[in-house]
């Protein structure tokens, strides 16, 4: 059977290897030379000037980089509906299911085997673009610091390979509630998109509660005044925590208390004039700028700390594991479900 | 002697329609059957539910002594040709022999090259370039190579042209004559089945109407001519199946197991045909009352 599975799959892994070969070359070709753009901005450290190298390199990733991160992002997809919905789908509306599901082989053997074979090659394949693409990147995701961001947690290292079993087994389910390939296909890309939209914002963010940690405002990496109809008001960012995914931050002080605009009335008469902030109303303002600023930062940072909670760099692998093994053990549950219908509803 | 296919109170519903409702019936194997009824009958229904491609809703049903479908070995033992013979058009013919011999645990390799041989059918030829005609025989070749115990065939002459018809029917023949196997074959044509069969089965509005062996169906039932009172002078053991009535004569076909030696009556002869065709429209004007008697409205 797995013979079988595997010659009515051949011209399907054949397209799809074709196509992962070119997208290998193109890696192959762009890389190096990304690469030595990065190698060059370690050497100029030394010099000072590294902002037109920097800039240089990240113009040139740019050229590639949206279409490269939005392959991977869709690929799964792909995979989904092209393989996993006519998988058996493809067998009901040929009417091919009589001659298959007639011969000696028992029905779960199969569905089993179907599954099996074309499931872990779209895990592979999906493993394999990741894999390239994480290695291609690796410059620029050293440089951002941000492996965190849905655009490189969801396109690169492991996770994929979980999306991509799911959205085989999403297709193979469509197609057999639906017994066609079309509305199969429609339903899986609704499907598919829907449940990884809010896995990130929902789910992601709970997998593991953030940590807390309480740091002096002056190491935020930026701060101002923000000027609205209701007043003056503090903003602040968070500190810098490279490749950490960082929820939000609360100034308070030593008894609980906040900025108000009261306390910003008192503490920093200066900044009540409009020229002494430097700008006009609704901007804010950064550092650098002129004294009552300056001093009235530190009058706040003297007074109050700030809170962060966030996921640190440390719990990238764990939550990659956990999307991964999330999602792929939902593609068991969809296989079972799709066994289950074939089964009791088809049969 | 074994059964072929038992059917106590079958039935199988999609939704609130019956396909096939309250079918009992007994074949006996080491026969060809021929399973004849009209379009919707339940053919398809009774086949499909007989090599396990559907679950019974209703009633219990089982094919050489075993439930349908109920292990690999069993699906081994049925060689099942489904109705349109279905292929995989982008696989070549020596692909589709390599499933069947990947498949199935009694698959007979010689047999099945020999057959394709004998078709003079190239085997590296995609099934999807094959007339209807070799489709039919390839679909046919890969059932009997499993070497069943039971072959079932749902229409599988319905879509070919006379010659193609022919030569499958002469196919379907020599297999059954070289190879211990029963077979049951439906059609909505009697023609087709009047050459192989020697056992028949009329399945019409989901139900069986009549059973048996060939011949004595057609010693059984008698279709008499007579003046119209004559009627009600038929024997006691008669079972009126079909009765027509133009000004002073009536036409009646029954089934009775005495002969007719009433001389008011002169007994013409049936034919297989006129016997199927008169159980058939008998179901029809039973199920058009059943409406009448229903409102109508449907």
């Amino acid at each position: 059977m797995i013979w079988f599975a595997w010659r009515q799959f051949r011209f399907q892994a054949f397209v799809v290897f074709v196509f992962l070969v070119v997208v290998a070359l193109f890696f192959v070709f762009t890389g190096p030379h990304l690469a030595h753009l990065y190698a060059g901005l370690n050497g100029c450290k030394a010099n000072g000037d590294c902002e037109s190298l920097t800039n240089s390199m990240l113009n040139e990733y740019n050229k590639y980089f949206p279409f490269v991160q939005a392959l991977s992002l869709i690929f799964p997809l792909l995979l989904g509906i092209f393989w996993g919905a006519p998988l058996i789908a493809h067998e009901l509306e040929t009417g091919t299911y009589r001659l298959a599901w007639t011969q000696g082989v028992s029905r779960r053997r199969w569905v089993v085997t179907k599954f099996a074979v074309v499931g872990v090659a779209s895990m592979v394949a999906t493993g394999l673009l990741s894999w390239m693409l994480t290695w291609w990147a690796s410059p620029i995701d050293t440089l951002n610091a941000s492996r965190f961001s849905s655009l490189v947690f969801d396109t690169s290292y492991i996770a994929p390979i979980g999306y991509a079993a799911f959205a085989f087994a999403l297709g193979v389910a469509a197609g057999v509630l639906w017994r066609r390939t079309l509305p199969a296909m429609a339903t899986s890309i609704v499907a598919f998109v829907t449940t990884r939209v809010l896995f990130v914002h929902f789910v992601r963010p709970n997998l593991m509660s953030p940590l807390k940690q309480i740091t002096s405002i002056a190491k935020a990496r930026n701060f101002g005044f923000s000027q609205s109809q209701s007043g003056l008001s503090f903003i602040v960012g968070s500190p810098y925590r490279p490749n950490a995914l960082v929820y939000d931050t609360t100034v308070v002080g030593k008894d609980g208390a906040h900025v108000t605009k009261n306390w910003l009335a008192i503490h920093c008469p200066g900044l009540n004039n409009p020229q002494a902030q430097g700008v006009g109303k609704g901007l804010s303002v950064r550092t650098g700028e002129p004294a009552p600023f300056t001093s009235c930062v530190h009058q706040i940072s003297a007074s109050f700390h700030e809170i962060v909670s966030y996921q640190p760099a440390s719990r990238f692998w764990t939550f990659q594991w956990y999307e991964m093994t999330i999602y792929t053990v939902a593609a068991l549950l969809l296989g079972g479900l799709s066994y289950w219908w074939v089964r009791r509803r088809i049969a | 002697m074994t059964s072929a296919i038992n059917a106590t109170d079958l039935g199988k519903r999609y939704g609130r329609k019956w396909a096939l409702s309250s079918c009992t019936l007994d074949i006996p194997a080491g026969h060809v059957v021929g399973l004849v009824g009209p379009n919707g009958a339940g053919k398809t229904t009774l086949l499909h539910l007989a090599v396990g491609l559907l679950t019974p809703s209703t009633g219990t049903l089982s094919v050489l002594d075993e439930k349908p479908g109920s292990s690999p070995e069993q699906l081994g033992r049925i060689g099942f040709v489904a109705q349109d013979t279905p292929v995989y058009p982008n696989l070549t013919i020596a692909t589709h022999l390599h499933m069947g011999a990947a498949l199935n645990p009694h698959w007979d390799a010689q047999l099945a090259e020999r057959r394709m041989y004998d078709l003079g059918l190239d085997p590296s030829q995609r099934a999807g370039g094959l007339s209807g005609g070799q489709r039919a025989q390839l679909a046919l070749t890969l059932a009997i190579a499993k070497r069943p115990s039971l072959l079932l065939l749902d229409e599988p002459v319905a879509s070919l042209d006379p010659l193609a018809r022919r030569e499958f029917l002469a196919t379907l023949m020599e297999v059954v004559a070289e190879h211990e196997v029963s077979v049951v074959l439906s059609s909505h044509l009697v023609a087709d089945l009047e050459r192989v069969c020697d056992y028949l089965v009329v399945l019409a509005a989901s139900r069986v109407q009549a059973n048996g062996e060939i011949d004595d169906l057609l010693a059984s039932h008698h279709r008499l001519v007579g003046t119209r009172q004559d009627f009600d002078r038929l024997p006691d053991s008669a079972r009126v199946i079909e009765a027509s009535h133009v000004e002073r004569q009536t036409t009646v076909t029954i089934a009775s197991a005495d002969p007719i030696l009433d001389p008011a009556w002169s007994v013409e002869e049936m034919t297989l045909e006129d016997l199927v065709l008169a159980y058939m429209s008998q179901a029809e004007e039973q199920r058009r009352e059943l409406v009448r008697a229903n409102g109508g409205s449907r």
